[in-house]
This record gives structure tokens, C-alpha cells and sequence, in this order.
């Protein structure tokens, strides 16, 4: 039973992690960079929807959250990443990184250091099965989880912006001879993985309501191991590797003996995974032409 | 024509610096104290609590006259709870001529400084950086209970309970909360089961699994800080298993997070610093009139208790026949304070504790803990 609940909790989290990774596998793909600000667009998709909670319905403030965080990301990528789009990927990492503690520096001075706890979007109760027991947070994650990854596919698959998305990331320079506009593509990219980032914003309040100007720091670099580990660029691989990651984690921590060493367990994993499939699990191996 | 621009700014920059730095030497009127604490970052909110407190204290006696006419200054660098940054830090204090210091706020960059200081023989006492390493073979002292006495007392108190099973909910990864525990487990009797679970700084935004391993404890002790605390007890509300949550200083600052009254549990802590004690009153008064409540917490009570004790250590010596000026290098200076402390110095009046503090033959502080019911059980 310990095991069950231990493993369904693991499938939340792992959601939650998914999401985030989609962001930074979509954008690793297309725009050819690491975007480690992104962890930091949650944290100001948190404050967005604390501040609305001034209209008293979660719902709302998670929508004022998806467009603060579109435009934030747009805006990020427009004056940040854009005049970088030729130089080396380390000035644009470095540049990611500046944008991140810009970001949670920002957010420090204006919300102050001490954690805020908007327990309005707490979801309480849970489903009892016997000894067994599943909370509501976590049946609404995985069902949030399950229809974002549903209507991703569908959205790269079958619209045409989409599959201009496929075109960008397979090869820019052939795509742009075709006629696509990739600057159009790259700043819709940012904007999706930035409203992704405020969905996962929202499920991590839900659960557990803590605010600061760090919360997404760490879910970010897990969620970007998570990409790794699925092989980054690769939006089914964030998504396994997300869930994969968040129930490695959720049964290290269920076992007091393996709790302090999560972390290390979970990196240890994305080692050895690399290892055997340096791309990733559903990375495309590709061969480098000499 | 931009790499001229470029040039002119790097220039322009570093002529700033030494416009800054030479401007620093000039005032060498005042007795130097310095600091190192996170004013950014996770823990931002404990260095700045203890920036302000401290900050105020110096305002206050240098309003009184200083140490004999002499005005104190007080200098504090950011470290955003990083051991990395305190070989720089350091050396920026030393260069603009610390004579005396308050340490760092956080417990492994204190570490770090009190090497440092010990090569210098610079003279420290911590508000806040609890490890029991700070201390020991050090010139360091603290004003806050080292892990080890918090750790024992602990026991003591839930050994007294007549429990059979307990939970503990702690943090693997710092050594406030890890040095704790241990020496909880230690002297925790025989026949006390406990149910342990554990987060790291990676895994602090979540404690579904947690909660779901300590359901069924009716006594947790949580040696961590309040916001961890209070995330855990919100989302531990509806858990009907759990009866009563432990905590040490840590948990100070927790009603300023967490609306109490959602919280079903009774929370009791074990404490140096109670914003509602009568000694505090003043202090609590004259901080959040300056700067809030945001900020304040047991860290800057002990900051504020640092600068006095130190200053009362100071005018004891003098009075003693030592001289103490803006001249006295920081090696005598730690000498002269290293003799008052060990020698049986005593601070009355400070706002932690019940108002009297000493420091024991090997150099810990002692002085009462007290236990502080935040609130009942409400079923």
C-alpha cells in the first residue's frame, strides 16, 4: 500500500515535472538553446496568480498567470535571446542564466523574502480505498497532465504551425528557405512553454502552497533532467522522462534509509541512462557528419 | 567606436571602485564591525532580519554616545547563503578594516569565516550559524543554542511525554537540522519508535510523500525552519493521525507564514526568542516600526543581543583598565573579548532568553530555553 500511494504520488510530481520539461525540450529543439530561465517563468507565473487572486477565483488567476507568463516569455526572448540568435550557444546560456536571476531578484524586491502561502488553490480531500487513499491534487494533476500532452501531440502533429514547429527544429535554415517565418515559430514556442510553465505553476500551488522567488529553481533543473533523460528535443521523451523522474523521486523519499539521498539516486539514474543511450531514451541518435 | 565605448566604461568602472574604496578609508573615526549574510536568495529572509536588527542596535547606542564617545559602523556583505562567497566577503571586510564581527547568519559559510578569522585572530559571535563547529576551537562565540544543546533538550522534553512512537521530519542536507536530529535519536529513550521522513533543498516544494510516510504519528518533531514547517502542517491539515507538531527555534517566525488557527495541531517549540516575551517587547516594538514584520524573526533578536553584548563586553574591559578605540587592531580587539567571555562576562537585558546570558567554560552560550506554546490543539 506504502508502495501504491508512494508511486501514484510519484505520477503527480512527475506531471508536474513533464510539463515544465515540455518547455524546455520544445525550446531546446527549436530555438537550439537552454533556456534556464524557464524554471523561473513558474515562479513569476506563482506571483501572477497570487496577485489576481484578488478576483477570489483560482481559475482566473490561473488565466491572467497563462497570459502574464505568455508575454513574459515573449518579451524575455524578443530583447534577451533574439539579437543572440547567431552567436555561440554559451553567450545565450549565460544570457538564460542573467535572465533567471534577474527574474528572482525582481520578484524579491518586489514581493519581499519571506515565502508567501496562497492556500487558495489548495485542492484538500482524497479518494479512500480501504488503507488506500489517492488526493484529489493528484488525480487533477494527472488528468491536467494527460490532456496537455494529448492536445500537444495533436497541436504538432496536425496544425500547421505545428508541423512548421517540426520543420524549424529539423533543419532552421531549410525550413526559412520554405517560406516559414522562424522568428514567428521561436517566439510561439517561448509563449507555449511559457503557459505550460504557469499551468505547472498552478499544480505545484495546488498541492503544496509555498511561494518564493526560488520556487522554480529547483523543479526546473529537474525538470530539465527530466528532458535529458528523455532525450531533449524530444516532446513524448520530456514526458516520459518527467514521469520516470518523479517516481524515482517519490520512492526514494518513501524509504527513510533512501530519503537524503534523492537527489543523488535520481542523477545517478540519468547517468547511467546516458550511458546507454547517450541521446536520451527517445532522443534521436544522430550521426555526426565529417 | 564600441569597443571605445567598451574601454571608456571598463575605465569609468574601475575608477568608481577605487573612488569607492579610498572614499571607505577616509572615516577611520569608528570601531568596525562586520558581517556576512544571505540579503538574496532562499535565505534572504533571516540575513536581512539580521542585517536590519543589527543595523538598529549600533543606531541606537551610537545615539547613546558609542563606546566611550567612539561611534561603531557597521559593514554587511551578501554571501546569499553561499561558503563559496565568504573568501571574498572576508577579505572585502578585512580590507575596509573590520576590527570585530558578527560572523555569518547561516551555518556552512560560517564554517568558512570562522577558518578564515582564526588565521586573522578576528573576534566573532554569531547570531544565528548554530553548528557546534562554529564554535568549537574557534574565536567565535554564538548567541544562538548550538544544535547539540537544542538536540538534547529536545529529547529530554519528549522523552518526559510517555510516548511510544513518534515521527521526525527533517532536512538531510543542512547541518542545523541534521546535527539536531542526531543528537535527538541519541538521547532519545529506547523504547520511543521512530518513524523518520526527510527532504532536501531539492525536494522542499512538496511534501505529499512525507506527509503520507507520518500520517499515523501522533507526535512529530520537526527540527527545521517555519517555512518548510508551515508548508508540511498545510498540507499535513486534514491528517486527523496527527496530534502534535515539535519544533525548535527554527519554527520562529511561523505565525508570520501560516494563518495558525487552519491548523487542526497543536504546535509547541523549544525557543531563545519569543516575539510576545516581556524583554522583547522594545526590541519587537522599535524593528517592525522601522522595518516591518517581514523581516522579523529570532535571527535578528539575536543580531540585536550580538551588538550589545559585545559593546557591554567592550565598556566592561574598559572599565577595566583596557583601551578600546577606532585604532585598536582586530587582534587585540579579539584578545580583549576572548578575556571578558571566558573570563565570566555576563549580558543582562538581552531580548533572547529570559534576559541573562553567559557563555560556558568551553564557550557555548547558556542561558534558558524556553517553551513556547503557539498554539493548542483546536479538534
Amino acid at each position: 500500500m506504502e508502495f501504491l500511494s508512494a508511486l501514484l504520488n510519484g505520477f503527480s510530481s512527475g506531471g508536474t515535472y513533464a510539463i515544465i520539461a515540455i518547455g524546455y525540450t520544445m525550446v531546446y529543439g527549436i530555438a537550439k538553446m537552454l533556456n534556464f530561465a524557464h524554471g523561473d517563468i513558474i515562479m513569476v507565473g506563482g506571483y501572477a496568480m497570487f496577485v489576481a487572486l484578488v478576483f477570489n477565483q483560482p481559475l482566473v488567476a490561473l488565466a491572467f498567470a497563462i497570459l502574464a507568463c505568455m508575454l513574459l516569455g515573449i518579451t524575455v526572448e524578443r530583447l534577451a535571446y533574439k539579437p543572440l540568435r547567431g552567436a555561440s550557444s554559451l553567450a545565450v546560456l549565460i544570457t538564460a542564466i542573467g535572465v533567471s536571476s534577474l527574474l528572482q531578484s525582481l520578484a524579491q524586491i518586489i514581493f519581499g523574502a519571506a515565502p508567501k502561502m496562497p492556500t487558495q488553490f489548495m485542492i484538500n480531500g482524497a479518494i479512500t480505498l480501504g488503507t488506500f487513499r489517492i488526493n484529489y491534487s493528484t488525480l487533477v494533476t494527472l488528468a491536467v497532465t494527460v490532456v496537455i500532452m494529448t492536445a500537444l501531440t495533436v497541436f504538432v502533429k496536425y496544425t500547421k504551425t505545428g508541423r512548421a514547429m517540426v520543420a524549424v527544429s529539423e533543419d532552421r535554415g531549410a525550413a526559412q528557405l520554405m517560406g516559414i517565418n522562424t522568428n514567428r515559430i521561436i517566439a510561439i514556442t517561448f509563449a507555449i512553454g511559457s503557459a505550460l510553465a504557469a499551468v505547472a505553476a498552478y499544480l505545484m500551488l495546488m498541492k503544496a502552497p509555498t511561494l518564493s522567488s526560488t520556487l522554480g529553481a529547483m523543479p526546473g533543473i529537474k525538470a530539465f533532467t527530466a528532458a535529458v533523460i528523455g532525450g531533449i528535443g524530444s516532446i513524448p521523451g520530456a514526458m516520459l522522462g518527467g514521469v520516470l523522474l518523479g517516481v524515482i523521486e517519490s520512492l526514494a523519499l518513501s524509504v527513510p534509509q533512501l530519503a537524503p539521498f534523492t537527489d543523488a539516486i535520481e542523477f545517478a539514474v540519468l547517468i547511467v541512462i546516458l550511458l546507454v543511450k547517450p541521446a536520451g531514451l527517445l532522443g534521436k541518435a544522430r550521426r555526426e557528419k565529417v | 567606436m564600441k569597443k571605445l565605448l567598451a574601454l571608456l566604461l571598463a575605465v569609468l568602472m574601475i575608477a568608481g571602485t577605487c573612488v569607492a574604496f579610498s572614499s571607505c578609508k577616509k572615516g577611520d573615526e569608528t570601531i568596525k564591525i562586520g558581517l556576512s549574510g544571505p540579503l538574496t536568495g532562499g535565505a534572504a529572509v533571516y540575513g536581512l532580519g539580521v542585517a536590519n536588527a543589527a543595523q538598529m542596535a549600533v543606531d541606537e547606542i551610537n545615539a547613546k554616545g558609542g563606546i566611550n564617545g567612539i561611534k561603531l559602523e557597521l559593514k554587511v556583505m551578501d554571501d546569499a547563503n553561499d561558503a563559496t562567497k565568504i573568501a571574498n566577503n572576508y577579505a572585502a571586510l578585512v580590507d575596509w578594516g573590520m576590527q570585530l564581527s558578527l560572523g555569518c547568519v547561516t551555518t556552512q559559510p560560517a564554517l568558512e569565516f570562522k577558518a578564515l578569522s582564526k588565521t586573522d585572530n578576528i573576534f566573532f559571535m554569531t547570531p544565528s550559524a548554530s553548528a557546534d563547529a562554529v564554535r568549537a576551537e574557534s574565536n567565535g562565540y554564538q548567541m544562538c543554542f548550538a544544535d547539540k544543546k537544542q538536540g538534547v533538550a529536545a529529547a529530554n522534553y519528549v522523552n518526559g511525554l510517555g510516548l511510544t512512537k513518534i515521527g521526525v521530519f527533517y532536512q538531510s542536507d543542512i547541518d542545523y537540522s541534521q546535527g539536531i536530529f542526531t543528537e535527538f535519536k541519541a538521547n532519545l529513550n529506547d523504547t520511543i519508535t521512530v518513524v523518520e521522513a526527510s527532504f532536501t533543498n531539492q525536494t522542499k516544494s512538496d511534501f505529499t510523500q512525507q506527509v503520507s510516510t507520518l500520517k499515523d504519528c501522533e507526535f512529530i518533531f520537526m527540527p527545521i525552519y517555519y517555512a518548510e514547517a508551515a508548508l508540511f502542517m498545510t498540507q499535513a491539515k486534514s491528517e486527523t493521525g496527527i496530534k502534535t507538531y515539535y519544533g525548535c527555534d527554527g519554527l520562529d517566525g511561523l505565525e508570520s507564514e501560516l494563518d495558525l488557527s487552519t491548523i487542526p495541531q497543536a504546535i509547541t517549540m523549544l525557543t531563545h526568542f519569543k516575539s510576545d516575551a516581556a524583554n522583547a517587547k522594545t526590541f519587537v516594538a522599535n524593528y517592525t516600526a522601522k522595518y516591518g514584520t517581514d523581516t522579523l524573526n529570532q535571527f535578528g533578536a539575536s543580531a540585536y543581543d550580538c551588538i550589545y553584548a559585545i559593546v557591554g563586553a567592550l565598556e566592561a574591559a574598559i572599565k577595566a583598565g583596557k583601551t578600546v578605540d577606532a585604532s585598536t587592531s582586530a587582534a587585540d580587539m579579539c584578545k580583549i573579548l576572548k578575556e571578558q567571555i571566558d573570563g565570566g562576562y555576563t549580558y543582562s537585558g538581552a531580548v533572547t532568553g529570559t534576559g541573562e546570558v553567559k557563555w560556558t567554560t568551553d564557550g557555548f552560550v547558556n542561558k534558558e530555553a524556553l517553551v513556547h506554546v503557539l498554539k493548542e490543539a483546536s479538534n
